[in-house]
């Protein structure tokens, strides 16, 4: 699915990575490890092609875009969680039916704040409103950028499972966490940074 | 539609460009003259360059926000278009800032004692020369958003390229409404809604890889 071959990249004159290679095909996870400045943000933009001022091979094998989920979420604090996605969604693939909507947010625990606007959720909130759209997606492969912080208990058990099925159903996930996951099974591991 | 969900929600937005045009277009007769002959004189390219001004105030509103929040990562990492997105974007801006300028402008007009066909000329102006202004406002706002004072760095940038229209827009009421302005605009409106929103897209990709 994913093929990177020699890719180095560099910021105010320092290497932040060089020659990486690895490989993502279906059902695998692959989690990207490093300190903070070590670069796994940048890479998840390289990867999510939205930066390109790197050198080697990024090769995608995908019918659509894989989906990106970063610091930032996409939402805006205007709208309330169901507009949010069903924009976020329309980007993708056309428009998201109300129910569908509703039963992605219902398993985040946001059935209750469905129609605020976004302004008043927490950040776990909003990132759980994110992180809602992986259930809506059919993208085969799933970028998430330090998605299992900022989340409760609940949220990171859900977002779990929701990888676990998206493995079982032959897709991939690129992920980095600061904390270790429990319930994956085999990963492979990205080292980026000093400790390498 | 996502647009005018976010311009109800903070109808502030769109106030604020009215209150900003009403305010100067009083101000002048309290300033120089309440003469309606001196008044007639100046009030076409007056409301012309209030109306540049909002534009230009109005530009980063709304962008700054998307850029923020992360939504224009997802507008280029999405299928659709990039360049339709920048339209609908200058089309939002062109509905918060350039639709209520142009409702009010029979009004302005009379206050500045324009007569009923030059009012109407004004209209015809406004109307194809709005949307562009709204097109290229979208332009810089993209290009400058998420820069150390882009809010300085964007007038500097665009005025220049608001200025063409801002002359035609004025010679055509000011000549009566001689037609070779009015299609000189129409074709500025044209090539702008054209090209512009493809630049849009170009300057979009540039800002998120910032």
């Amino acid at each position: 699915m994913l093929q990177v071959n020699a890719l180095s990249c560099h910021r105010q004159g320092e290497w932040l990575f060089k020659a990486l290679d690895f490989s993502v095909s279906g059902g695998e996870l692959l989690e990207i490890r490093g300190d903070n400045g070590a670069g796994k943000t940048t890479l998840f933009k390289i990867l999510a092609g939205l930066f390109d001022d790197f050198d080697g091979e990024v090769k995608w094998d995908l019918p659509g875009p894989p989906l990106f989920v970063g610091h930032r979420f996409g939402l805006n604090a205007q709208l309330s969680p169901a507009e949010n996605l069903s924009f976020l969604m329309a980007l993708n693939q056309g428009a998201s039916s109300r129910e569908d909507l509703e039963a992605a947010l219902e398993r985040f625990n946001l059935a209750d704040v469905v129609d605020q606007p976004c302004r008043n959720l927490s950040e776990g909130q909003r990132k759980r409103v994110a992180l809602s759209r992986l259930q809506l997606t059919d993208a085969r492969v799933w970028l998430l950028d330090e998605a299992f912080s900022a989340l409760d208990a609940k949220g990171r058990q859900v977002l779990t499972e929701l990888c676990q099925d998206q493995i079982a159903q032959g897709g991939a996930v690129i992920f980095s966490s600061h904390q270790p996951v429990e319930g994956f099974g085999l990963t492979k591991v990205l080292a980026l940074g000093k400790s390498l | 539609m996502r647009e005018c969900k976010i311009l109800v929600r903070s109808p502030a937005d769109a106030v604020q460009s009215l209150l900003f045009v009403v305010m100067v277009v009083t101000l002048f007769p309290l300033a120089i003259s309440p003469d309606p002959s001196v008044l007639a004189g100046i009030a076409a390219g007056l409301i012309w360059v209030v109306a540049l001004l909002a534009a230009l105030l109005a530009a980063e509103r709304g962008i700054q926000a998307d850029f923020a929040d992360g939504v224009l990562e997802q507008m280029v990492l999405g299928n659709t278009p990039l360049w339709l997105l920048c339209l609908i974007k200058a089309f939002a801006h062109w509905l918060s800032c350039g639709l209520p300028l142009l409702l009010i402008t029979p009004l302005l007009g009379t206050m500045l004692a324009l007569e009923a066909l030059e009012i109407y000329w004004m209209l015809a102006s406004l109307a194809l020369g709005l949307p562009v202004l709204s097109l290229f406002c979208t332009l810089g706002a993209m290009l400058t958003v998420g820069l150390d004072r882009s809010s300085v760095l964007l007038p500097l940038l665009i005025a220049p390229f608001l200025i063409p229209t801002l002359i035609l827009g004025t010679q055509w009421v000011q000549s009566g409404g001689q037609s070779f302005y009015g299609y000189m605009l129409a074709a500025l409106l044209s090539l702008s809604v054209v090209t512009l929103p493809l630049a849009t897209g170009v300057a979009v990709r540039i800002a998120v890889s910032r």
